[in-house]
């Protein structure tokens, strides 16, 4: 098992030029794509936070979200969720297809197979940072200027590209194996975003629901980034004060990891006889 | 001295498993595309196969690749070996100039290198001021020209071309064959695979018969030649059903009987 994590890992490191050039040319290719090019990486986003926004902030007529003493307006504390959900969820989808989607090349060379999920984060890492542009401005709007406890963004950009990559690992090598769990896949993320406290505000749920439910709403990992985020951009209570949150999402993520590449150790050279 | 062999093949063979996924003819079954293989290449030795369609070609320039693995028996490769792709990491959006990086990225060279290989792939390709246009406004020649060209800048000591010449004009064809005696000239082993008899008689020392996923020959280029051109003729001279008949039993052949059923969890932990 450590054997094959060591694998993926100087795979990984050994070509990081490889990965780079694939997902800085995929990005460009997208552009080419449309007439209007980086345009909509900024659109796309802005979009869907404007649809939540109306959904639940006007039709629903929510309030202002109050946690950890402070109270933020709705709408500046649905973005500051949002933004790693835009980031998180096509990491999810797209890693899920990160090795199918590739099929062209790896039947035609020799080509190391478990550097795929990280191009894919890669790519998305860089639509994330032209929406963090976008967020950072409309935080200073909704006014909540950049302090030194934003610095731990980087943190939690990293903790996000980690996890990404790990279930991207495992997913994509099940989904060579039975292209059904990409289907799976995209019919449960919908289902990950209502579960994972992004729209809601997880004291909602503390008092009534049963405790076990809401130690498992804790301990899922993408709501250990969107809590950090949040913390970053209004609570300022510094990444310590969530231990608890922290050591789960470390141990799920190493799992994830240790899994994921054992898996992609063992079929390294079977993906051609797979597809 | 002992002669050095590039690539030596002992007693290997390649199964696929043939599903089938409606339910009216569910009979899964395994399936030899190669089977007990032997044969030893000596280094800088310039070989072509030959074969009909579906006797392995394709599954054996994959396994000399290093693409797909064996399931029974060894190979041995001495050197690093590539396939030559063509068409493969060419992106349509992107431009010429572009796509050499990328292809080139893709291919495991660093920045340098790349920009050492660039103008010897501009020159090759002589796409001229296509080169700053995308590759979806290509001629399917210059493009081939391009992907080839690319290819060739990896440098290998074994070099595994197939079907690669088949997609370009005549004088593509010439302009890599051309290149590629080049290559014989330095000392490369080359593999070369092709339907075309002119051009495995024009190029290979030897030649290796590949038919049913069985060798059938290998050995001088003439020799090899003049039985696979007999071997086509007779198979075309044939009626349509006797034709079948023997197709189906060199089928039949290569078939071997399923034993055990083995699911995902198996699949993943076994």
């Amino acid at each position: 098992m450590f054997k094959s994590a060591k694998y993926v890992l100087q795979e990984n490191i050994n070509n990081v030029y490889r990965i780079y050039s694939i997902a800085k040319y995929e990005i460009l290719a997208d552009m080419r794509d449309s007439n209007l090019g980086l345009f909509w990486n900024f659109a796309h986003p802005l979009i869907q936070v404007l649809t939540y926004w109306f959904a639940f902030g006007i039709v629903f007529n929510r309030k202002a979200i109050t946690a950890h003493g402070l109270t933020v307006p709705f709408i500046a504390w649905l973005v500051g969720g949002m933004v790693v959900w835009f980031f998180i969820s096509p990491c999810i989808t797209n890693g899920c297809n990160a090795i199918f989607s590739k099929t062209n090349v790896i039947t035609k060379m020799k080509f190391p197979v478990s550097i795929l999920p990280a191009t894919v984060v890669l790519k998305e890492l860089f639509n994330h940072a032209c929406l963090m542009v976008v967020v950072i401005c409309m935080m200073m709007v909704f006014g909540y200027y950049p302090c030194l406890q934003w610095l731990e963004l980087i943190y939690y950009c990293i903790c996000a590209c980690i996890f990404a990559i790990s279930l991207s690992l495992t997913t994509s090598v099940l989904n060579m194996l039975a292209r059904d769990v990409r289907k799976m896949v995209l019919a449960c993320m919908r289902l990950l975003l209502y579960l994972t406290p992004i729209l809601w505000e997880i004291g909602r749920i503390e008092e009534s629901a049963p405790r076990i439910v809401v130690l498992i709403m804790k301990a899922n990992p993408i709501y250990y980034i969107v809590q950090g985020y949040r913390d970053c951009f209004f609570y300022h209570k510094g990444f310590l004060f969530y231990h608890n949150s922290m050591i789960a999402f470390w141990v799920i993520t190493i799992a994830l990891f240790l899994f994921g590449s054992y898996m992609m150790y063992k079929f390294k050279h079977k993906f051609i006889d797979l597809i | 001295m002992e002669q050095e062999y590039a690539i030596e093949f002992n007693h290997v063979s390649k199964i696929y498993s043939l599903k089938s996924k409606d339910k009216k003819n569910a009979n899964d079954k395994k399936f030899y595309a190669l089977k007990d293989i032997n044969f030893k290449i000596p280094k800088g030795e310039v070989v072509g196969i030959l074969g009909t369609n579906g006797s392995g070609k394709s599954t054996m320039s994959i396994i000399l690749a290093g693409i797909s693995e064996v399931d029974e028996g060894e190979m041995i490769v001495r050197g690093e070996q590539a396939l030559i792709a063509i068409n493969t990491g060419l992106n349509n959006q992107l431009t010429g100039e572009e796509n050499i990086d990328l292809k080139g990225a893709l291919l495991g060279l660093n920045k340098k290198r790349i920009a050492e290989i660039k103008q010897m792939v501009i020159d090759f390709a002589e796409i001229g001021d296509f080169l700053y246009q995308p590759v979806k406004k290509y001629s399917s020649g210059m493009k081939s020209r391009l992907g080839f060209s690319i290819n060739l800048a990896l440098n290998p000591d074994i070099l595994i071309v197939d079907e690669a010449l088949s997609v370009g004009d005549k004088g593509f064809a010439k302009k890599c064959i051309d290149k590629m005696t080049e290559l014989k000239e330095e000392g490369k082993t080359i593999v070369f695979i092709s339907h075309s008899l002119p051009q495995v008689r024009d190029f290979c020392e030897r030649a290796m018969w590949i038919e049913g996923g069985i060798l059938l020959e290998y050995g001088d280029i003439d020799e090899v030649c003049d039985h696979y051109a007999e071997y086509v003729d007779h198979l075309n001279s044939l009626s349509k059903k006797d034709k079948k008949k023997e197709l189906d039993e060199k089928f039949d052949k290569r078939i071997i009987p399923v034993q055990k059923k083995q699911g995902l969890f198996g699949k993943i932990f076994g």
